[in-house]
């Protein structure tokens, strides 16, 4: 139960969030330009927008999976041995896949969005030229081949420690009536992610693959409206998996700081079981439009993201704010990010559970409400606490400890992350639509509000990353040192 | 209209939970019995959990008698018949084969795409967004609207379709009702 992370999967942790804060920043940038492309404040060419937008997708996802495998990969170093080649061999295929997206991207003008839907990579390839869609979709299979070696490997390793994927969710006691607590929520959270994650990306590789079929031999062609369904079951489900394996540290610092433990009790577990089933299908939810769909399967739609809610509302959320109740906790960097994390991922859900509601979806899919709730939950949940964990790793394996130019950077970046997602899903409620390279007069007023609010994000996520880089010196020289509690 | 509820709703319950994050950062810097405040949080959570699954259930009910995937959604007041329109979206246009329209018609839009996949966006005059689907290759789908008002009512393309996007819109005019139009 008590293992130490390996030194060079330590190093490798490192790595990955110092890619997660640059490419963090560079992305912000990068949604900045086009908010002010939208808000009349700058010019680009619609050509440039396009290409922006789907790097900025793409990596943004990218980079949240990212920063989340490394919190994962921390905590659950405490409770199994892991060997740090995986996370190596992932690190090098997320490299590997992401060089390849940006080719596509900036060389050879891939511009279909992170969303890729079929057709549309083999049309825009007859026009461009083959080049770009190709080194897309291969790099996004190139990236998923590396996480499903890893979530393969961690499933081997929590079967030989837990007995099965089943134990790790604490089947014996949900079914079986076992007393006492499941296994740690580390390793709950995996379990999930794992099962989760590993479906997504094989119905993501499944659709890349026909894609580029499609485009080297177009007489093999792909129902569209199953390549739809399999592309949101990759890429809503990858998305979602970010925070499930983000939310760790929040159970662990938490819990940490407060000096009381997170137990993995029976409703907990029940919770992260439903988590599991309800995130695999909720994805219909993006096919509320889709009329051809069969009825009942998008009334499961609306049923589903409702439900999906409740594990979190009720047992996550719920459980930080019981945690931190009359605890006399220590606020720093660390635990006031995590704590504000939860606020955000529960304050992003309520637009979206809202959005699949079929009636409500039917005047707000695919108008700029949708990326206001989903930047909501990741910029102010999944983002927040890959931050604080950043922060939180370099106070327990090196010495940084919080100063005041920290409280102001949250407070800057979270309120102006809430005018920020403000202006989205009130451009959403005036019907502005999603992924327009130019705007009407009446949208340009909250692109312009949103603009301005991404500025000072970046602002923010810059002082972040400059903390991070300065007190990754301490971790440097702390290395072989006993690891000390950050709540001390 | 939903537009609207959408905005007031979710202000309101982000509102509650600031509330409730606010009070608990405020309880903090007390201290108290960790199994105590167990055993009342969970008790409160379950009338919580209740009043959230409420909730939910409400909404539920009252949404899905209300679908737009019936042709009941376009309400029966107009006196005119269901005139159906075939739309096919291709990069970047809207082809129609009717393309004017009278106030109180009830019309039926069979989209489909003949490229890619595009969104059918129906804005009225104010552009607000008052019917959707998809457009996609090999389906068709079918989305109904009466138009009660007359004016300019527009077709956005709604589903990014590459870089001719957003130049992907078509007017259409509805008459006022009772044929000649004053303009
Ligand atoms: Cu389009």
């Amino acid at each position: 139960m008590n293992e130490a992370i390996h030194p060079l999967a330590k190093k490798t942790v490192v790595w990955h969030l110092a890619v997660t804060s640059l490419v963090l920043i560079l992305m912000m940038i990068f949604g900045v330009i086009m908010l002010m492309n939208q808000g009349e404040m700058i010019s680009i060419t619609p050509q440039w927008f396009y290409k922006i937008m789907t790097a900025h997708g793409t990596g943004m996802v990218g980079i949240a999976a990212l920063g989340g495998t490394a919190i994962l990969w921390y905590f659950l170093s405490k409770y199994i041995k892991l060997n740090p080649a995986i996370l190596i061999v992932n690190f090098v295929l997320f490299l590997t896949g992401v060089t390849m997206v940006l080719i596509a991207i900036f060389v050879f003008d891939f511009s279909d969005g992170w969303t890729f839907l079929y057709p549309l990579p083999a049309q825009s390839a007859k026009m461009y030229g083959a080049a770009g869609a190709v080194f897309f979709l291969s790099g996004m299979l190139v990236l998923g081949i590396g996480f499903l070696i890893l979530y393969m490997y961690l499933a081997a390793r929590l079967t030989a420690v837990y007995g099965g994927l089943g134990k790790a969710l604490g089947w014996d006691i949900i079914f079986r009536g076992k007393k006492g607590y499941g296994p740690p929520a580390a390793v709950v959270a995996t379990a999930m992610v794992i099962i989760t994650n590993s479906t997504a990306l094989l119905a993501g590789a499944t659709v890349l693959a026909a894609s580029l079929v499609n485009i080297i031999n177009p007489a093999v062609t792909m129902d569209p409206l199953l390549a739809k369904h399999l592309t949101y079951a990759f890429g809503h489900i990858f998305a979602n998996c970010t925070i499930y394996m983000a939310v760790i540290a929040v159970y662990e610092v938490l819990s940490e700081y407060t000096k009381r433990p997170w137990k993995a009790n029976k409703v907990f577990l029940i919770a992260w079981n439903c988590s599991t089933l309800f995130t695999l299908m909720i994805y219909t939810h993006h096919l509320l439009m889709d009329f051809a769909v069969p009825k009942w399967m998008l009334i499961i739609g609306q049923v589903f993201s409702y439900a999906n809610g409740l594990p979190v509302m009720v047992v996550t959320a719920y459980g930080a704010l019981m945690i931190v109740y009359r605890s006399r906790m220590k606020w720093d960097f660390a635990s006031s990010l995590f704590f504000l994390s939860m606020f955000g991922w529960v304050a992003g859900a309520i637009p979206a559970i809202i959005d699949a509601t079929i009636v409500v979806n039917h005047v707000m899919h695919n108008t700029k409400w949708v990326p206001g709730h989903f930047h909501t939950y990741m910029g102010m949940g999944v983002v927040a606490m890959i931050i604080g964990f950043m922060y939180y790793f370099n106070k327990t394996e090196g010495n940084q400890q919080h100063r005041g130019i920290d409280t102001f950077t949250i407070a800057l970046y979270f309120s102006f992350f809430t005018g920020f997602v403000g202006s989205f899903l009130y451009a959403g409620g005036i019907s502005a639509p999603r992924r327009w390279a130019e705007h009407l007069p009446q949208w340009v007023l909250s692109d312009q509000v949103g603009a301005i609010s991404g500025i000072f994000i970046v602002v923010a996520a810059i002082i972040f990353s400059a903390r991070f880089f300065s007190g990754l010196r301490s971790v440097g020289t702390n290395v072989h040192y006993q690891k000390k509690s950050a709540a001390g | 209209m939903y537009q609207q509820i959408a905005m007031y709703a979710t202000v309101f319950f982000v509102f509650l939970l600031g509330l409730a994050f606010a009070f608990v950062y405020g309880e903090s810097k007390r201290s108290g019995e960790y199994s105590t405040i167990q055993e009342k949080g969970y008790k409160i959570r379950k009338f919580y959990f209740l009043g959230l699954i409420a909730i939910m259930a409400f909404a539920t009910v009252m949404t899905l008698g209300r679908l737009p995937y019936d042709s009941n959604q376009a309400e029966a007041e107009g006196l005119n018949e269901t005139k159906a329109v075939k739309v096919t979206g291709v990069q970047y246009a809207w082809e129609m084969s009717e393309e004017t329209f009278k106030a109180g018609d009830k019309v039926q839009f069979d989209v489909t795409a003949s490229d890619v996949t595009h969104g059918f966006g129906l804005y009225n005059e104010n552009m607000e967004l008052v019917a959707q689907t998809q457009a996609m290759p090999g389906y068709t789908n079918t989305v109904y609207y009466t138009f009660k008002e007359p004016g300019t009512y527009q077709i956005l393309c709604l589903e990014y379709c590459s870089a001719g996007h957003h130049v992907m819109v078509k007017e259409i005019v509805v008459e006022p009702e009772g044929g000649a139009s004053d303009e």
